[in-house]
């Protein structure tokens, strides 16, 4: 089910009414929100919920056992179990083909001409999120950070918790199961910043995503043609601007849901596109998954503890595998590598250059990143090399005579509402929508919220997948 | 508390905003209709799933979807025809959908228009992937979107700004499009486009009337054939006569091996495209030809005096009267040649 589609609406009123019914005890209620959530992933295809359930019952008995058992060796089987049964999804599910081709083009590059045969199998919504919210729940009981959920009916709901189910925040264990031990309640205020947050979720990801840049990204990335350095900026500008409201849109809507429950989420963003150099990036870009990658696999690996040579290589496999989370195709990988080669250069140039960032260096820093960013983004949208070479040539306009095909209005579209954005994270870095909510005019805050519900029901969005769904 | 005042402000704008865009849109005349949209269409197609022997499956273009109108077939039959045809789309993607994932064993009237039917098999190409684009939504259709076509229905039905068909008019007044009418000086060398109005309205059923403003503004009526020009005055790929037929040759045996019955129609063309087809496509060398491979009953309008005893309004498509006349006559002759299950007289 999404977000944006007239189910959700009375999904979402159905819910709430039963959550704030007096009829239901809290048991009864989680009960309740299980089953919803269930539905909520079930309506779109039935029997991958299986996959729920045993991602659920795995990790469940894991991290049981590896809260009473005392003998190192069998927690480690646990422990594995539980990343086995995680990760093989993961691999089976989403990485299959992936593996299949790389290991075909490797074989025939010794001339053996095999050929795979394609098994076509359905990628579970969601597989990455939840398998990684799971995962983190054994690792962080095996490391005797965390104590097992209470009762299954806790686990079970904290892994299947439909606001954030398919496509985040990644929610760790300590931060979401314990708020389901006591009966949870939004007092008006919150409810009703709830409902910001779903309108601005939705706009964002309507409007914004679907409506006004998702069509000039499509166009541009789409073809094949040697382009004009303006038309290609404005295909990456454009894609910068729908990742964001895509992604940004769909956790704001997700936080905003919960606490329309008395259920606090953690942020998954914050204005990412006014980052001083990377580390800020990846500290304001999909936080929870940053914050997944650096305390499951950086820190293993050795982060800064272990000499510089061994903190990059952390570092690079880290991003490596950030890259591939997001996708099973090398321009995914190559992604993550750039990402991952930013980071090197801006510690190496930290160590050499200290500046003190003021109003005036800062906006051209940060400017300077979100250029960087935006070359890392052609590989990310490109679906082939091909395609990815021939932006970044055109980026960087080495084609005097590149294709033109994105019309006046579109381009005049793109880079208004990106600077827009820029402007927007630029001003909003230091502070929170909430606490900006709270110093406006009742009255500005309400026209402005009135005219967003107007925008969406005037976009008749024709209910367009959220882009992370895929990841 | 603030933010208690903000949502009830928010509420009561909202609730004057949306209201006053429906009365804007309504005094401009605008009013609630279903859209022809992949949903409509998916409906429909699971309609095909429970159908008998007797019942009727219309594929083809928009010829076949405004000239055969369903309340009349159905007053003469007692049989409402399932109307599966997608505007600027070759019927072959469809039929091999019907024929390959039902069990269908009744009727199929397939529309020949011909620069779309012998157009290509080539899966990537327009008049092939508008139709097969559906087929495999249906395929794919999730329990969510089912629900959420359900739900949009009675708001369709109820408010006129409530506009988003597939095909994308100029007139249509949902955001996207009306960002669309906003032009610019170009900067690219691509033809500038003329404004394609919506010229039909459609039902829950499929059924599609052409709107009556086109008979009597014969300004709209135009603007439509300035359309027709353009599309069809540019590069377009040569008909690829062997492969289309090959391949409706092969779902046709199967579909007829397992009972099936199926009815060709080529419906009435005026002005330009009667010219563009008789000379690019002429009848002896396509449309007789794959009546003779197929040996199935054939209809070409010329050969039927209730055919033909009528004028295209835009050159391709009748009026929703003479539609109406059209589809009587057309249902008459297949009942008299004992083509069809009359329900009337049984």
């Amino acid at each position: 089910m999404l977000f944006n589609s007239l189910t959700f609406v009375v999904f979402l009123v159905i819910v709430l009414a039963l959550y704030y019914s007096k009829i239901l005890s809290w048991t009864s209620k989680k009960g309740m929100l299980l089953l919803a959530s269930y539905l909520f992933y079930g309506l779109w295809n039935p029997p991958l919920v299986i996959l729920l359930w045993i991602s659920t019952m795995v990790d469940w008995t894991a991290g049981k056992k590896l809260a009473a058992e005392e003998s190192q060796r069998k927690r480690k089987f646990w422990l594995l179990l539980s990343l086995f049964v995680n990760l093989g999804f993961l691999a089976f599910f989403k990485y299959r083909d992936f593996l299949l081709d790389n290991f075909t083009s490797a074989v025939n590059a010794y001339g053996y001409g095999y050929e795979a045969q394609p098994m076509d199998i359905i990628l579970p919504m969601g597989i990455s999120f939840y398998t990684f919210q799971t995962m983190s729940y054994t690792i962080d009981i095996y490391k005797r950070k965390i104590e097992p959920a209470h009762t299954f009916l806790d686990f079970a709901l904290y892994v299947t918790f439909f606001p954030q189910l398919v496509a985040g925040p990644i929610v760790r264990a300590q931060d979401l199961i314990t708020q389901f031990y006591e009966e949870k309640r939004a007092n008006f205020n919150q409810f009703a910043w709830g409902t910001f947050l779903l309108t601005i979720g939705l706009f964002q990801k309507i409007v914004l995503a679907d409506i006004l840049l998702a069509d000039t990204s499509d166009q541009v990335f789409s073809s094949t043609a040697i382009l004009h350095g303006v038309d290609a900026w404005t295909g990456t500008l454009a894609f910068s601007g729908q990742i964001f409201f895509d992604f940004a849109g769909y956790s704001t809507c997700a936080i905003g849901i919960a606490l329309m429950l008395g259920i606090v989420l953690p942020d998954n963003f914050k204005y990412p596109y006014a980052s001083i150099g990377f580390s800020d990036f990846w500290r304001r870009w999909h936080i929870t998954l940053s914050s997944w990658l650096r305390d499951y696999i950086y820190i293993p690996l050795g982060g800064n503890q272990h000499g510089i040579t061994r903190m990059y290589a952390a570092l690079i496999i880290t991003m490596l595998l950030g890259g591939l989370w997001h996708g099973a195709a090398w321009t995914f990988v190559i992604w993550g590598a750039l990402h991952g080669l930013y980071l090197i250069v801006e510690r190496l140039l930290r160590s050499k250059i200290h500046i003190k960032i003021n109003a005036i260096n800062g906006i051209f820093l940060a400017l300077l990143t979100y250029i960087m960013v935006n070359f890392t983004w052609v590989f990310f949208r490109a679906r082939e090399f091909a395609t990815a070479k021939n932006m970044i040539i055109s980026m960087l306009f080495i084609n005097g005579e590149g294709e033109k095909i994105v019309e006046t209005f579109d381009v005049i579209k793109v880079f208004l509402l990106i600077s827009l954005l820029f402007m927007c994270h630029w001003v909003m870095r230091n502070t929170s929508m909430k606490e900006v909510s709270l110093k406006v005019n009742p009255w500005i805050l309400g026209v402005f919220w009135a005219f967003m519900v107007f925008l969406i029901v005037i976009s008749q969005g024709s209910g367009e997948q959220f882009i992370y769904f895929q990841f | 508390m603030k933010h208690k005042k903000s949502l009830s402000i928010a509420i009561a704008l909202s609730i004057l905003g949306i209201t006053a865009w429906e009365i804007y849109w309504r005094s401009q005349g605008y009013f609630p209709d279903l859209d022809d949209d992949k949903y409509l269409w998916v409906k429909t197609r699971a309609l095909v799933e429970d159908a008998t022997e007797d019942d009727v499956v219309i594929v083809g273009s928009s010829r076949a979807l405004f000239n055969i109108q369903l309340g009349q077939w159905e007053k003469l039959t007692g049989i409402q025809p399932i109307q599966l045809a997608n505007a600027g789309a070759t019927p072959l993607p469809v039929f091999h959908d019907i024929v390959e994932n039902s069990s269908f064993k009744g009727t199929v009237v397939v529309g020949v228009t011909p620069p779309l039917f012998f157009s290509t098999t080539f899966e990537q190409a327009p008049p092939w992937s508008r139709a097969s684009s559906r087929s495999e939504f249906y395929k794919n259709l999730t329990y969510a979107q089912r629900l959420n076509y359900s739900l949009s229905i009675p708001l369709q039905n109820s408010l006129a700004f409530v506009s988003n068909d597939d095909e994308a008019w100029i007139d249509d007044i949902n955001l996207k499009a009306l960002l669309k009418t906003i032009h610019l000086p170009p900067r690219t060398d691509k033809p500038q486009e003329p404004p394609f109005r919506r010229f039909q309205d459609i039902d829950i059923n499929r059924n599609v009337r052409m709107k009556e403003e086109m008979v009597s503004d014969t300004a709209f009526a135009n603007s439509i054939k300035t359309v027709w020009k353009t599309l069809l005055s540019g590069d377009i790929p040569p008909p690829d006569k062997e492969a289309t037929i090959e391949y409706f040759l092969k779902d046709a045996e199967k579909f007829t091996s397992r009972g099936g019955k199926i009815i060709l129609l080529r419906n009435p063309s005026d002005g330009f495209f009667k010219d563009l087809e008789s000379k690019g496509l002429p009848r002896s060398e396509f449309w007789d030809e794959l009546v003779t491979k197929a040996n199935v009953p054939a209809y070409h309008y010329q050969d039927y005096k209730g055919l033909s005893a009528f004028k295209t309004i835009e050159w391709s498509h009748l009026s929703a009267k003479d539609a109406d006349q059209f589809t009587e006559n057309f249902v008459k002759i297949l009942l008299e040649d004992g083509l069809i299950t009359n329900l009337k007289n049984n």
